[in-house]
């Protein structure tokens, strides 16, 4: 079975359903065509997760779309090939127009207004399926727990008589902010001479360095003029 | 020491056990401050003085070999040349007196140029020219002898040097503009004319008229001479101080100088304080013109501070300037003077004798000359106000007070809420007449804008004394001549520029309100005011006197001060409102609201607010949620005051749409023009933290999405308000505006954040959808409740906002630059105004916007804006910000919620965008300020809304019935087309009106979508008919053939090899596939790209 790539630069259209049908009536003058696939961009021909939603999570492709023509013999890719020298093929035709332009952003607006019902329902039912989920899980949860595991290991969660630290980031820095604390009250500052003698050395580095800092900016500053009043 | 920015403070160094200072930790240790740098810039240096000494020996030895000339009747000129007139408007021309030319018997550098004071960049060399005793008469001091000769003198000097090649240009000019004081200017040859300008002044030889002739209180123009009648008829003749102080000037040349340098020795503070003081003068225009604060007075000032020892010798050059700045903000010279005389002389003028005769009194140490004589009380009050603002400024922490004081220059037009032009000063003289001027006039030798300047100041003082803070006006300057053309008249000085300051509160109000009928002012009160003053009765009970301005509108409310001058002009003046050019709200057309002439929306803003106001409650009241709504907060613009067209209630024609019962709503007819477009007001709404929300964000936006469901049936059922649920917000329309609710959880952002490493632990990590979810959610509302709190005290901050965004979106940068952006841009302006005041003027606002985009220093600056005073110091950001300025947006605002991300600017503009925004504002603010400037051109201030086109690639020209915001365009268009709504009427029950609905918004997007990495698309969004395309010039190199990168481009062969380039007919035959019914053509000027 061959497979040709028809290069056919799409933009995002309304009804992907028209536009596979137009390709394929298109490409059929070539041979017969299987199938016609729409992919956003090149690549191997990963199948799409199937949307499980019609509100949610909806992906919109924008801009250039690639099609993927399925060729029932390996000849008619050659054929196809040569369709390029014929110039542009069109898929908007009298018989199969494409939407663009105004007509297009009025069905989509048209498209935009959610059918109330339909949304209820189906939120209603994804609520539902989602509760019992989590009643599962707890109930899950709540039988293992305090139960050891196979290497008789017991898992510490936030839940039940003892609960253990939460594991977050925020809380970890906490207790290492707690940590370095400790270690600084025990910790003598100045206390032996070469302490003494390190911090003024520090200290002097320091004001040293901002002079020279501040010696580079005035002198850009003098550079870009900012010193002349008009 | 306040007010410094930068340098290292001096620190303590530690010593080490022998007292010796660590190597290299010597004083001084702060490199130069800014002062000591803008003092290098602007003081001479020594070579110049060198040249400039040599060029005045050459001078005054030219001048002593000037030939005699036989003695002439005044009135007989016929002995000078023809290439020279004479430098003085001999208006009576008889007059008595014989002149014979002298060569003079001393010559003297007199001034600030031997005090070492004069700075950049008019370095002017005073030279006393004394003219010889012989040469004069008895009675000189009358009838403008001693002028006239004093002019002829000249004349004749300048004949003879303008024969000498040792000069590039000899020249006349007016002293301080005074016409009766002409002077010599010579510049040096060549290259070095720009260098220096010699004014050579003549004066009389010491001695030459008894002081007791020229006191304040007596007259030496008589007004017979002067009315060139035969008999004088009135016995006592007016005092003319003007004139008098005019000759005392001459004859104190050189006192001054000594009394200046015995102050300045010992003193180099006195150098470095005038300098700075004559800088702050400079950048506030005070110090050029007829009674300008000049450099010289500043002088005197400084001296005067030495001797009453508010200044001591030890001072720096900065405390000078600070003294000198706190002294005239506490000391009202025009109430009480001052003196420099050291001893009481008992025959000397006393204080009130001059305070008779002047307007500003500051005497010179011989207890004759009133430095101040003509400058206007108006004038002093600036000098005044500007010291005030100042001494404020240097006591403020958190400005930079060198910048702000020294290094900003304050025009009128950008310093002053309105300004508006006298046209024809002409007019002047009749005031002089209607005012009854003549003593005046004489005094002044027949100058009428001097003359009258003073009354006119005073009147529309009085006038606007509740509203206006400061009126000012701009100094007479009249330019110099070449010396063989006519001196210039006194209409020469041009149109006179007068500046308001408002009182926020009072500026607009409609009424004056007078004395009580029966009180012997009302009488005072109605000839002020004239017809438009009646007899009201107020609520109070009391009967009194009133004026009361017609203002529908906010905007016509900010021109009653407009009605009052010209009111007052015609009245007392006999001024025409022709001749006021009142600058004060030209730009406010292109913010105008829909073809009525009614207002600039801040109406429309006001009754969107209250319908959100009502929202907001009733959404407060909702009965049958299972959570209660926690807060309401607005996010849309117009919410703040700031959208640029504030959304005005619409009700649907039915006809005009395709009716969708069973849905209840509209959806556009193809064949018909666009609908309006109804913007949706975007409003979040909190829910109660609680239990029962979910922890997983996909089950959270499905609960939301029922929120949005159930908040749509509960608002029908208990306010009867129509709506249309979605799945991330609902509409609401209510009294004509719909609104977008949108449903928030504040813990939403915290889920969306988490992240589990594979250790099991917990993160929080910004993701894209969070920074969305917390900008929309967070952010927005607070920035949105910031700058609504900003409106309340400042009442012009929306409309100058408005005006801002409306110049932005004109230029096409709309896209590329958030409004938030623009709006944090003009809040600044309101937070921190400094050296200037709060604007009170969307006009003033704008303008300033556009300098503070023109110079700001974004690549070393961030800017601060410190909202609801959240910061109490700046350094720390800075510091952050200079450490890590090559990872932060090109434009950096910090607010105190957000001082390290600036969110609003973090991805745009880019760097480009924010160059090309640059060099349009300065042009736009030059263009600008130049049709403000000259009352007699068009004043089509419009100009700086049109876009320059020259520079795109291809330009797609739409069809204007698909453009939904037509009518908002900076040109209004002509004929405009039936929408489908009707405007300002609500309806309760109707099927939902077609929202957010903008075809070219639509088609942009495909555009962009399609070919972002090809070209940049730009588009006014308010109205625009074109659609500018700039190709990106990186993308039209040929590309190596690749699958993935083939988008928009063809295959073609180079040097034989396989590579891919745009392929630009096909892309533009796209543009009109893709805008289908809404281009109309595209034009591709292929001059500008090849392929």
């Amino acid at each position: 079975m061959g497979r040709g790539i028809a290069l056919a630069f799409l933009y995002r259209l309304l009804s992907l359903l028209r536009v596979q049908d137009a390709l394929s009536e298109l490409f059929s003058r070539c041979g017969r065509v299987q199938s016609v696939d729409i992919c956003d961009k090149p690549g191997t021909g990963e199948k799409k997760e199937k949307l499980t939603s019609k509100f949610f999570n909806r992906k919109t492709v924008t801009g250039f779309q690639v099609a993927y023509v399925v060729f029932r013999k390996p000849a008619a890719v050659q054929a196809a090939k040569a369709l390029s020298r014929e110039g542009p093929l069109l898929i908007s035709t009298e018989s199969h127009p494409v939407k663009t332009g105004i007509s297009k952003w009025i069905a989509s607006y048209a498209a935009s207004v959610v059918d109330q019902e339909e949304l209820k329902a189906e939120v209603d039912a994804y609520m539902q399926d989602y509760d019992k989920k989590i009643a599962e899980e707890e109930a899950k949860a709540a039988k293992e727990e305090g139960v050891p595991d196979e290497e008789g290991w017991v898992k510490v969660t936030r839940k039940g008589r003892k609960p253990g630290l939460p594991r977050t980031e925020a809380a970890n820095l906490r207790v290492l902010e707690r940590e370095k604390q400790k270690k600084a009250r025990k910790e003598l500052l100045n206390f032996y001479a070469w302490q003494h003698r390190e911090t003024k050395r520090e200290h002097i580095a320091q004001l040293r360095k901002k002079f020279e800092e501040d010696k580079q900016r005035i002198a850009l500053m003098r550079a870009q003029r900012k010193f002349r009043p008009y | 020491r306040e007010g410094r920015s930068s340098g290292t403070p001096d620190p303590k160094l530690p010593r080490n056990r022998l007292g010796k200072r660590p190597p290299g930790a010597g004083r001084p240790l702060s490199p130069s401050d800014p002062i000591e740098e803008l003092l290098k810039e602007v003081t001479l240096k020594e070579t110049k003085k060198k040249k400039i000494d040599a060029f005045l020996h050459e001078i005054s030895s030219l001048l002593s070999a000037i030939p005699e000339t036989p003695e002439t009747e005044l009135t007989d000129q016929a002995w000078l040349p023809k290439g020279v007139k004479v430098p003085f408007l001999q208006v009576p021309f008889n007059v008595k007196g014989r002149f014979r030319f002298v060569p003079p018997t001393e010559l003297k550098v007199v001034g600030s140029y031997l005090l070492g004071t004069c700075i950049k960049p008019e370095i002017n060399v005073d030279m006393a020219v004394t003219m010889p005793r012989e040469i004069f008469q008895d009675k000189d001091n009358l009838n403008q002898r001693y002028h006239r000769k004093r002019a002829l003198y000249l004349a004749h000097i300048a004949h003879h040097v303008s024969k000498k090649k040792l000069f590039g240009s000899v020249k006349f000019a007016y002293m301080n503009s005074n016409h009766l004081k002409p002077i010599l200017l010579l510049r040096p040859q060549g290259k070095d004319e720009k260098m220096v300008t010699v004014r050579l002044h003549a004066c009389p030889a010491p001695g030459l008229f008894k002081p007791i002739r020229f006191y304040p209180s007596k007259n030496n123009v008589r007004t017979a001479w002067f009315m060139e009648q035969s008999a004088p008829k009135e016995a006592t003749e007016p005092p003319t101080p003007h004139y008098n102080n005019s000759i005392l000037c001459d004859t104190v040349l050189l006192s001054h100088l000594q009394f200046l340098s015995s102050a300045a020795t010992d003193f180099p503070g006195m150098k470095d304080g005038l300098a700075l003081l004559k800088v702050w003068l400079n950048q506030r225009q005070l110090s050029k013109g007829l009674g300008s604060f000049s450099g010289f007075l500043a002088s005197m000032l400084v001296a005067y501070l030495l001797m009453k020892r508010k200044i001591v010798k030890m001072m720096s050059g900065y405390q000078v300037l600070r003294s000198t700045l706190q002294f005239l903000a506490t000391t009202d010279l025009s109430v009480t003077g001052i003196s420099l005389v050291k001893d009481t002389d008992a025959s000397l003028p006393v204080l009130d004798d001059f305070h008779q005769a002047f307007e500003v009194v500051f005497v010179d140490p011989s207890g004759l000359v009133n430095l101040c004589a003509d400058m206007t009380a108006s004038k002093y009050h600036q000098v005044q106000f500007e010291a005030k603002r100042s001494m404020e400024i240097l006591d403020d922490r958190m400005v930079d007070g060198f910048q702000v004081l020294l290094m900003t220059a304050k025009p009128m037009l950008r310093t002053f809420d309105h300004v508006f032009h006298l046209k024809h000063v002409s007019k002047l003289q009749g005031a002089c007449k209607k005012m009854q001027l003549l003593n005046e006039l004489m005094d002044r030798g027949g100058n009428y804008v001097a003359a009258a300047l003073p009354f006119i100041v005073s009147l529309l003082a009085r006038g606007l004394a509740r509203r206006a803070l400061l009126v000012a006006h701009s100094l007479p300057e009249i330019p110099e001549w070449p010396i063989d053309a006519e001196p210039p008249k006194h209409k020469d000085v041009g149109p006179l520029m007068f500046g308001l300051l408002f009182v926020p509160e009072f500026a607009a109000s409609l009424l004056e309100k007078g004395p009580q009928a029966d009180h012997p002012e009302a009488l005072d009160f109605r000839t002020f005011w004239g017809e438009k003053s009646e007899l009201r009765r107020f609520q109070d009970g009391s009967i009194c006197e009133a004026v009361v301005w017609e203002a529908d509108t906010v905007c016509q409310k900010r021109l009653i001060p407009e009605q009052i001058i010209k009111h007052l002009l015609k009245l007392h003046a006999d001024i025409p409102e022709s001749s006021v050019c009142y600058m004060g709200a030209l730009l406010e057309s292109v913010i105008r609201t829909g073809q009525e002439v009614s207002g600039t929306g801040e109406e429309a803003m006001v009754s969107v607010v209250c319908s959100y106001d009502d929202l907001s409650r009733k959404l407060w009241n909702l009965k049958g949620l299972p959570l209660t709504v926690t807060a309401v907060q607005g996010v849309h613009p117009a919410l703040r005051y700031t959208d640029v067209f504030p959304p005005i209630p619409m009700k649907p024609i039915y006809s005009s749409y395709n009716r969708i019962r069973t849905k209840h709503l509209l959806l556009p007819l193809e064949e018909k023009p666009c609908p309006a477009y109804i913007a949706p007001l975007k409003i979040v709404c909190h829910m109660e933290g609680s239990g029962q929300w979910p922890q997983d964000k996909e089950a959270i936006k499905r609960i939301k999405a029922a929120f949005h469901l159930q908040l749509a049936e509960l608002l029908q059922q208990q306010y009867q308000l129509v709506c249309r649920p979605a799945v991330t917000h609902t509409d609401v329309y209510k009294d004509g505006y719909v609104f977008r609710l949108q449903v928030a959880y504040h813990r939403e952002t915290l889920i969306l954040k988490e992240v589990v490493t594979p250790e099991g632990m917990l993160k929080y990590q910004d993701t894209e959808e969070s920074r969305q979810l917390e900008l929309e959610t967070l952010h927005l509302p607070y920035l949105t409740s910031s700058l609504h709190g900003l409106q309340q005290q400042h009442p012009v901050f929306g409309s100058t906002c408005r005006l801002a965004k409306r110049w932005v979106s004109a230029q096409l940068l709309s896209d590329n630059i958030s409004e938030e952006c623009v709006d944090l841009l003009v809040a600044f302006l309101f937070l921190h105004p400094a050296p200037f005041t709060p604007p009170s003027s969307p006009q003033v606002g704008f303008l300033r916007l556009l300098d503070l985009l023109a110079t700001f220093d974004w690549k070393n600056n961030p800017l601060i804006v410190n909202l609801n005073a959240g910061l109490t110091g700046e350094q720390a950001i800075k510091n952050r910000f200079v450490a890590a300025r090559s990872r932060l947006p090109v434009m950096f605002i910090a607010t105190p919620k957000d001082q390290w991300s600036s969110m609003w600017t973090q991805e745009q503009p880019s760097a480009q965008i924010l160059q090309r925004l640059l060099v349009l504002a300065s042009e736009s603010l030059r263009a600008v300020e130049e049709q403000l400037m000259d009352p007699f051109n068009s004043q089509d201030v419009k100009m700086v809304f049109r876009p320059p086109l020259e520079f795109y690639d291809v330009l797609i020209h739409l069809n204007p019935t698909q453009i939904p915001r037509h009518l908002e365009s900076v040109d209004r268009p002509q004929k405009s087309f039936s929408r489908g709504v009707l405007k300002n009427s609500t309806s309760v029950k109707i099927l939902f009106p077609v929202v957010d609905y903008d075809p070219v918004q639509c088609y942009l997007q495909e555009l962009r979508d399609a070919f972002s990495d090809l070209a940049l698309f730009f588009y006014d969004k308010h109205g625009g008919e074109v659609i500018a395309v700039l190709w990106k010039p990186l993308s039209f190199q040929p590309q190596p053939f690749k699958v993935s990168s083939m988008k928009g481009r063809m295959v073609t062969t180079l040097n034989s090899e396989l590579v891919c380039v745009p392929n630009v007919e096909a892309i533009l035959e796209d543009f009109e596939v893709l805008g289908e019914g809404l281009v109309k053509s595209v034009e591709a000027r292929t001059e500008k790209w090849t392929i």
